[in-house]
């Protein structure tokens, strides 16, 4: 039984409601049975055994767990997510300030990914075992297989041996007198706000970084894409448009990229929680002050509510990713669009 | 009958040793990822007696010999202590691989056991599993780990411990699928008919067939676990210094580039060659038993 896709898509999201709760609890209770007392933390070792107490109570830790997460759940829920510790602002206004960084680096990353790996897969399968085949799939490899530190390193030596005036660390130049604007992405607030400088300058600054968060996920993709294309050249259809003397142009084109597109569409997804945590190495090294940073800053000075919070907002990242690549593949594929069953 | 008789002829002689041994001296990735891995094992065994200054793995400070290229007695350079970055590199190995014996030792048999079980009964278990691994792929496995081990004390045992406490699902999730695809097949049900207990049929008749995707799995992950626990000691929640760790290594010599380009590049070298050992062996194992990954 085959379902209508929109049911198969609403069915994911109820999966996905549930591992955000599972999730949800999971973390929740890890960050509450923390040796160190959270409480004590704040307030530094020359506070009162009262002062202590008293903030205890404040941040309810002597209720049971289960009221403190179901307390949690509501208040999450009207888009309270606590104070943050270390910033004493809260957690949902650093947040905001912090996703937008992230969201574009990732973004812009993922379109690297795509632009660069689908292309080259194709070549490489088109020149199957011969050397740029070779080449490729060795390039491939060393993709998945640097470590994403290294290769960010290696890309800011490079920088400032050659590329001397090019932007290594941060999102944008200091001199550039940017008040900020309304969505938080400098790429599209500054062409919105009528400063394509800064757009342009947010460019070049998210060039180096988005490149180093993209190579593993353009390893992976070149090596499924090339198995994919490889693949449904075999299959009948494909077969019988050769026979029919098609162009090998039209064929690749026209018919084989979309049927291949479907399996690196879906590894993305997947790999979607491998980008985030590389993100926290990435935003540390060309020190972005995203949000991965603000989770690496969090965990590092156990800010209890902000942990959760980034738990819980790296979980939502791959979740939506997960839930678009599941539109996508519909869309793409057009035996999932057919409703009735097989 | 059909079935029978082609297992009789062409399948034994594919299995047997010298059909595997043919297979793999013909598979180059195969071949160049046994021997990467060996010398990494070889150095990382012998690495008192193969690294020209086994003392540089302490606390030893030699200020005039800081910072200096590669030359033919360091041939990695030295660091901002005058150390021999080559025998710390060399050290640093064997934090990498009983990382991953550490992690791979634990979370391998406890994820195939669980795998088998929920394969081959279904029911509770099944759902525990699927539900388990559903949670486990939404959470950013770096980040699930950071706050494990943060929240409980910064250092290499627990990173191993919160490695471990998220891989096993991984290996659950592979087995589970594979077992189950053999639970339903005649053979079981003719080993179960014979009056074969549960243990033997978990162990004797699914976990063999298990043994090409388990390989392969496990090779690619122990990719995956040195590039991990590297990562997460180059965040600062690795080993305590002056223990080397090519993790920390790297983060220890990203203050000095551009100038000391090799402080960074050289253990980092070393990483990449051992996890490239490991995933050319990997690809090669999954062509040799022709497994879907």
């Amino acid at each position: 039984m085959q379902q209508h896709p929109f049911v198969a898509i609403l069915t994911r999201l109820g999966t996905f409601v549930l591992v955000m709760i599972a999730l949800s609890i999971m973390i929740f209770v890890l960050a509450r049975v923390v040796p160190g007392d959270p409480a004590r933390m704040a307030l530094g070792p020359a506070a009162t055994p009262e002062q202590v107490n008293v903030l205890r109570s404040q941040m309810g830790l002597d209720q049971p767990l289960a009221m403190q997460y179901l307390d949690y759940v509501d208040k999450a829920l009207r888009g309270d997510l606590g104070m943050s510790l270390v910033s004493q602002r809260p957690v949902t206004t650093d947040l905001a300030q912090t996703v937008p960084a992230t969201l574009e680096l990732v973004l812009v990353s993922v379109i690297f990914m795509f632009a660069v790996a689908i292309p080259l897969g194709v070549l490489i399968a088109h020149y199957r075992d011969r050397a740029v085949d070779h080449i490729g799939r060795l390039l491939s490899l060393t993709g998945v297989t640097i470590p994403s530190f290294l290769f960010a390193i290696t890309l800011q030596l490079l920088a400032a041996r050659y590329l001397t005036n090019w932007p290594i660390i941060g999102r944008l130049d200091h001199g550039l007198n940017w008040s900020g604007g309304p969505t938080g992405l400098l790429l599209i607030d500054g062409l919105l706000t009528g400063r394509p400088d800064v757009s342009l300058n947010a460019l070049q600054h998210l060039i180096l970084p988005a490149f180093a968060l993209s190579m593993a996920g353009i390893g992976q993709i070149t090596r499924i894409t090339r198995s994919a294309m490889i693949e449904n050249q075999r299959k009948d259809h494909v077969l019988t448009l050769k026979s029919f003397g098609v162009p090998e142009r039209v064929i690749i084109f026209s018919y084989l990229l979309k049927l291949s597109s479907i399996a690196p569409l879906t590894i993305m997804g997947l790999e979607f929680a491998s980008l985030i945590g590389n993100a926290f190495v990435i935003e540390m090294i060309f020190a972005w002050g995203g949000f991965a940073s603000y989770g690496l800053n969090a965990v590092l000075q156990k800010d209890l509510n902000a942990v959760t919070a980034v738990v819980l907002v790296a979980g939502l990242f791959f979740i939506v990713a997960n839930l678009i690549v599941d539109v996508l593949v519909t869309i793409i594929d057009p035996r999932l669009r057919r409703k009735e069953a097989r | 009958m059909a079935d029978l008789k082609m297992l009789d002829a062409s399948d034994r002689e594919l299995s047997s040793p010298y059909m595997m041994w043919y297979r793999f001296s013909r598979n180059s990735s195969a071949v160049i990822g046994t021997l990467i891995l060996l010398s990494v094992v070889i150095f990382a065994v012998f690495a008192p007696y193969l690294t020209p200054f086994p003392k540089h793995v302490g606390a030893v400070v030699d200020f005039r010999a800081r910072h200096m290229a590669p030359d033919w007695i360091h041939w990695f350079g030295t660091d901002k202590a005058g150390r021999d970055i080559f025998s710390r590199t060399v050290f640093g190995l064997r934090i990498s691989l009983l990382l991953v014996i550490g992690v791979l030792g634990i979370s391998v048999p406890v994820g195939t056991v669980l795998g088998l079980i929920a394969g081959y009964f279904g029911g509770w278990s099944e759902r525990l599993i699927s539900g388990l691994t559903n949670v486990m792929l939404a959470m950013p496995p770096l980040v699930m780990a950071l706050a494990v081990s943060n929240l409980l004390e910064p250092n290499l045992m627990n990173a191993m411990i919160a490695i471990t406490l998220l891989w096993w699902t991984w290996h659950a999730r592979l087995i589970y699928a594979v077992s189950k695809s053999i639970a339903s097949e005649d053979y079981i049900e003719a080993a179960r008919l014979a009056g074969a207990g549960p243990i033997h049929i978990l162990f004797r008749e699914i976990l063999p067939n298990c043994i090409p995707v388990l390989s392969v799995k496990t090779t690619l992950d122990a990719a995956f676990v040195i590039l991990f626990g590297a990562t997460l000691s180059f965040l600062g929640f690795g080993v305590k210094p002056p223990i080397p760790d090519l993790g920390s290594m790297v983060a220890d010599g990203r203050q000095f580039i551009p100038d000391y380009w090799w402080e960074v590049l050289c253990p980092g070298a070393a990483l990449l060659y051992t996890t490239l050992g490991f995933n050319l062996l990997g690809d090669g194992l999954r062509d040799m038993f022709d497994v879907e990954s």
